[in-house]
């Protein structure tokens, strides 16, 4: 045990003190950097984006190469049953068929009467697609590496959005990678509200892949199972109408819900502008 | 006969390798990138890989590294794995002194002494982390600690094993 005895040695015993003060000195340093990411969690964002770009690109191309060998897999295993499966997507296909004419009938109507309402419909172009790459996947938090950063024109706190629902935001932003936080984090609070009836409710990540809803006002527990929550646009972080969860189990005085977009299945993420700017300024 | 008895069994030009110095601090920085692998996981479950290389490290040997290298470690560890900075800076760094601390007192060790220590150091390191996700705005349960605790505590032994491996390697043992 070399700290245990430093023996007659005054330079031993030096040694031994100083190296106990440089101890104390990085405990002390690592404190004050804590509180400091705690209560002025912009002062790092540089220096949080660099490292990104030293993870990410890592995350990346691990994922090519693990989404190529899943591909392998489960394109083999498509070829069992195809013939069955053929027929199952033809009439899926003439199903939706039918549906997407109601669809467009319903577009062609609500934009007449959007028009003699004089709404004007502000249309968000993406900023840039990428994929999730990689998690949070040792701590409480439930942040994602997007694979797009700030020179395809990615900002902080931007939203994020796949295909199927609301992702989350953009929280650091390097040149070549960005994290999300995920709509599932603890501290993503969404204003949203219910798909039935537009009750306005609140959407707060449970840090373990779910969402908790709770009503704006309190009462009547509004939601039921396979409700779907959709974002109101309150507040200005997130655009309005992006559906976010499905509930799926009630509790006294609010829902659990899935989100949508499962960050371990989707394909790419759409990084939008920020619905309205300022917001995303004042926002953490 | 009695020669090749009494002869050595390690071969002539084994001995540490150049930089050995430095394969524990490079394991810890290893450690701590594999937060980049693509692993997208809601449930928070894996362990913190540097911090369990740190201690697997520092109870197998008292000299690793100098002590204050915890601190920029620990910086790498924040950097890499997207903790808030200075969690692991200042932890690593208490880690380092608890343990030099601990060598003081204990008379004797063994394999369950070490899980034991390293179970409580674990425990404090998921502790800490709860408490600043709190203190960040994301206060989730405390039981949701429980799993990546127990699975970074059965995790330990393995890195133990993998890190006494490591360091026959590097002295050329």
């Amino acid at each position: 045990m070399a700290t245990a005895r430093p023996g007659w040695s005054r330079r031993a015993q030096y040694s031994l003190f100083f190296s106990f003060l440089a101890l104390i000195a990085g405990i002390l340093v690592g404190l004050f950097l804590l509180a400091m990411s705690l209560l002025a969690p912009t002062s790092f964002e540089s220096i949080r984006g660099a490292a990104l770009d030293i993870t990410g690109p890592i995350a990346s191309g691990l994922h090519e190469v693990t989404a190529t060998a899943e591909g392998l897999v489960t394109g083999a295993g498509d070829y069992w049953d195809a013939a069955n499966q053929n027929g199952k997507l033809k009439r899926e296909g003439a199903a939706m068929r039918r549906q997407i004419l109601q669809a467009k009938a319903i577009v062609q109507e609500n934009r007449q009467l959007k028009a003699t309402l004089h709404l004007r419909e502000s249309q968000h172009d993406a900023i840039a697609v990428g994929r999730l790459v990689g998690s949070s996947f040792n701590s409480p938090r439930r942040f994602a590496i997007l694979s797009v950063g700030s020179s395809d024109g990615v900002r902080i706190g931007m939203p994020v959005r796949s295909p199927d629902g609301l992702v989350g935001r953009v929280v650091d932003a390097g040149a070549l990678a960005s994290r999300v936080l995920l709509v599932s984090d603890r501290a993503n609070i969404v204003p949203a509200r219910l798909l039935r009836g537009g009750i306005p409710v609140i959407s707060q990540g449970r840090g373990d892949g779910m969402i908790d809803v709770h009503p704006l006002e309190v009462g009547r527990n509004p939601f039921k199972r396979g409700d779907i929550i959709i974002t109101s646009g309150t507040g200005g972080l997130y655009p309005p109408l992006v559906p976010i969860a499905r509930v799926v189990k009630l509790d006294d005085d609010g829902a659990v819900a899935v989100p949508l977009a499962d960050p371990a299945n989707t394909s790419f993420a759409i990084v939008e502008p920020s619905y309205e700017p300022a917001a995303a300024v004042e926002a953490p | 006969m009695v020669r090749a008895a009494l002869a050595s069994k390690r071969r002539i030009g084994q001995g540490p390798k150049s930089l050995a110095v430095f394969v524990p601090a490079a394991t810890v920085v290893a450690a701590s990138l594999l937060a980049a692998l693509p692993i997208v996981d809601h449930s928070g479950w894996y362990p913190d890989f540097g911090f369990l290389v740190l201690i697997s490290w520092r109870l197998l040997r008292s000299d690793p590294w100098p002590g204050w290298w915890a601190a920029p470690m620990g910086l790498t560890n924040d950097l890499l794995t997207g903790f808030p900075i200075g969690l692991s800076v200042a932890l690593w760094s208490a880690t380092m002194l608890a343990l030099d601390l601990v060598d003081r007192r204990t008379m004797w060790r063994d394999y369950w002494i070490e899980w034991g220590l390293a179970a409580v150091l674990i425990a404090i390191d998921e502790w800490l982390q709860w408490r600043v996700a709190a203190l960040a705005g994301a206060r989730v349960p405390i039981e949701a600690i429980v799993p990546p605790l127990v699975i970074s505590i059965c995790v330990f032994p393995l890195c133990a094993w993998l890190v006494s491996r490591i360091d026959q390697w590097r002295l050329g043992r």
